[in-house]
């Protein structure tokens, strides 16, 4: 039996911080995955991730799959795909099936970072082929380059729900609409307005009544529900679509913790079956850790930490690092992770309404129910202002932990502040050069640099754009407004792209002066 | 139906193999090599890819992971073989699976 220091089952976020963080510190160390290739979930986030520097903000998901895989070669982690680890059993023999083989290894310390699998729910025809997991939509047209449909029903208005739609109206698919039995809207609202802005139409307080069609999804009925989720009769709407794709939640993939004795609870907020762990991942069995959505369904960049925290402690644990050098490397962890825990959607408020910011002001009702904030709330938030000249204007409305947009304005015009979940406000007196560089940085496209008075009765607004074609100079259309519904015609009158802009293009179109707080997005016509 | 996303915004040309010919159920389908083979159906507009034993309702592609064993065909004459993750090769022989045949069931 070939023995290893550490093993960590799972090559995601999680896994590969943790092996990276132990290998640094001398351990030998081996990672099996069932996949083909490693990163987990990473490869397939094409947007660009929230929180701050040390949680590598504004990066693309896939770009920090490439620096994780970077780093565990520097350090000489050692990752054995298609490798399913099948049984975990007393004194952490962990049993690999390897091709057609089956092979057990021994682990000193054995870290578990499987990750979380998919929640499914059920309605007539939800079996038919057409009706996909959004994760599978997710792999289809960012890792194989297939669209998983023309015309698609999102239902679940989580952040996978939001930031799936959105990639789908990316390849070139178009959503019908995004549906949840929720009264609000689950994921950022960042993410909503970036979608509602497009057009989609948002249905809270609905759900599928049943899918259509005989060999695949040809359609599918949604009614609303009432506070108790039975369908309201006479509310029922069909739309024609191949695909409906479910983003209903994840549950951890906790089975090989069970199987190895950890003591076990059902945990809702949590996502389900969970280990009972400490903050840094210790089970109750000596020398099994967690780390990542199996310990608690959260997202990447809290993963990785917690992939970190992990590998730290196997690491003392084992001896190779002493106490207080474990204390000081969790410290600064524990520090990062708090960052990412604040804010309205931290773990502790899940399933909480918060009526009010952290700065006391109402939380837009529009922007939970339809997905975009309504013209007449728009103004109570500290992002916009109205002024002379070319100026950003902040749609950051809910306290999330984010700030790359006060590190992206060299002339000191955004401050988020010390608080990183704090919303941000334009510096009175600051001078806006019109860079860009804060429209492009905000991870959840909602800043636009807008010039309220161009003195010929024009407004121009510069907004981000992550669509092929890219509209030439010139190009007329419509300005959509945050709902996506046509406010006013538009004329695009510049499009920049940069590397420093990361493949968020900068669209600036030319609108009467009115819709200058109103038109939020171009349509060609 | 589907297709292949030709230029992405975010992603650029996405790699693909060497284009490569296959068969579904029988007859002749392109696809590249190293795609998983539910990918290369789904591009081609496949979207049954069996028949449930007891009650004959087709199935497709659902997790796209290879949790779910909804997309599960016969390959080169293996019954079960998880599309979703199992490289494409040239010349491979892909067939609607009914129930675990790929025999349909009146010849069954």
């Amino acid at each position: 039996m070939k023995r290893y220091d550490l093993i960590v089952v799972g090559a995601g976020p999680s896994g590969l911080s943790a092996a990276i963080e132990a290998a640094k510190k001398g351990l030998k160390v081996v990672v099996f995955d069932e996949n083909e290739k490693p990163g987990g979930q990473l490869f397939k986030q094409i947007h660009k991730f929230f929180g701050s520097k040390e949680h590598r903000a504004k990066v693309r998901g896939f770009v920090i799959g490439q620096q994780l895989l970077d780093e565990a070669d520097e350090a000489g982690v050692k990752v054995v795909l298609n490798a399913t680890v099948i049984g975990l059993y007393q004194d952490k023999e962990v049993v690999v099936k390897l091709g057609g083989e089956v092979v057990h290894y021994k682990g000193d310390a054995v870290i578990i970072a499987t990750g979380a699998a998919e929640n499914m729910v059920t309605f007539p025809g939800w079996t038919l082929p057409g009706v996909i997991g959004a994760g599978a939509a997710q792999t289809m047209m960012n890792l194989h380059g297939v669209l998983p449909g023309k015309r698609v029903l999102m239902l679940g208005s989580g952040n996978v729900g939001l930031v799936v739609s959105f990639q789908l109206e990316q390849c070139g698919c178009e959503v019908v609409a995004l549906v949840d039995a929720a009264p609000r809207v689950g994921g950022y609202g960042v993410h909503a307005a970036k979608v509602a802005r497009t057009g989609v139409p948002f249905y809270l307080s609905h759900t599928i009544v049943e899918a259509e069609g005989d060999e695949c999804v040809t359609g599918v009925t949604i009614a609303e529900v009432d506070s108790s989720f039975k369908f309201i009769p006479g509310t029922e709407k069909h739309f024609d679509v191949d695909t409906i794709c479910l983003a209903v939640g994840l549950s951890p993939m906790s089975q090989l913790l069970k199987m190895a004795g950890c003591k076990m609870e059902d945990n809702p907020k949590r996502g389900g079956q969970v280990p009972i762990s400490d903050s840094y991942g210790q089970t109750s069995v000596p020398g099994i850790f967690v780390a990542g959505d199996v310990s608690g369904i959260e997202e990447a960049s809290s993963a990785m930490i917690e992939g970190r925290m992990a590998g730290n402690v196997a690491a003392e644990y084992l001896g190779y690092i002493e106490k207080d050098a474990l204390k000081e490397e969790l410290d600064t962890l524990d520090k990062a992770l708090d960052g990412l825990r604040q804010g309205m959607f931290a773990p502790s408020n899940r399933g909480k309404l918060i009526e009010k910011t952290d700065e006391g002001i109402e939380v837009s009702q529009s922007l939970l129910k339809n997905g975009y904030i309504a013209d007449e709330e728009i103004e109570r938030f500290p992002g916009v202002v109205r002024k002379v000249g070319v100026h950003p204007v902040i749609e950051c409305t809910q306290n999330i932990p984010c700030n790359p947009c006060q590190d992206a304005c060299k002339k000191g015009c955004i401050s988020i502040g010390k608080n990183i979940t704090s919303l941000p406000i334009v510096v009175d007196g600051s001078e806006c050069i019109n860079c860009g560089m804060c429209v492009a940085n905000c991870s959840g496209q909602a800043i636009f640099l807008v010039d309220e008075d161009k003195g010929d009765g024009s407004a121009e607004i510069t907004l981000p754009y992550e669509f092929l074609p890219l509209p030439e100079e010139g190009t007329k259309g419509f300005g959509l407004g945050r709902d996506g519904k046509v406010v006013c015609e538009a004329v695009v009158t510049k499009c920049r792209s940069s590397k420093a802009f990361d493949k968020t293009h900068l669209l600036t179109i030319k609108v009467p002066k009115e819709y200058a707080m109103k038109a939020r997005f171009f349509k060609v016509s | 139906m589907a297709e292949r996303i030709k230029e992405h915004p975010i992603l650029g040309d996405i790699k693909k193999g060497e284009p490569v010919k296959f068969t579904f159920d029988g007859k002749e389908v392109m696809g590249y090599e190293g795609e998983p083979i539910a990918a290369a159906l789904k591009a081609a507009g496949l979207m049954v890819h069996r028949y449930t034993k007891k009650e004959h309702k087709p199935r497709g592609i659902f997790c796209a992971i290879g949790r779910c064993t909804d997309c599960v065909m016969v390959v080169d004459g293996v019954p079960n073989v998880r599309t979703c993750i199992t490289p494409l090769t040239a010349g491979m022989e892909v067939k609607t699976q009914y129930g675990v045949s790929d025999k349909p069931f009146e010849e069954q």
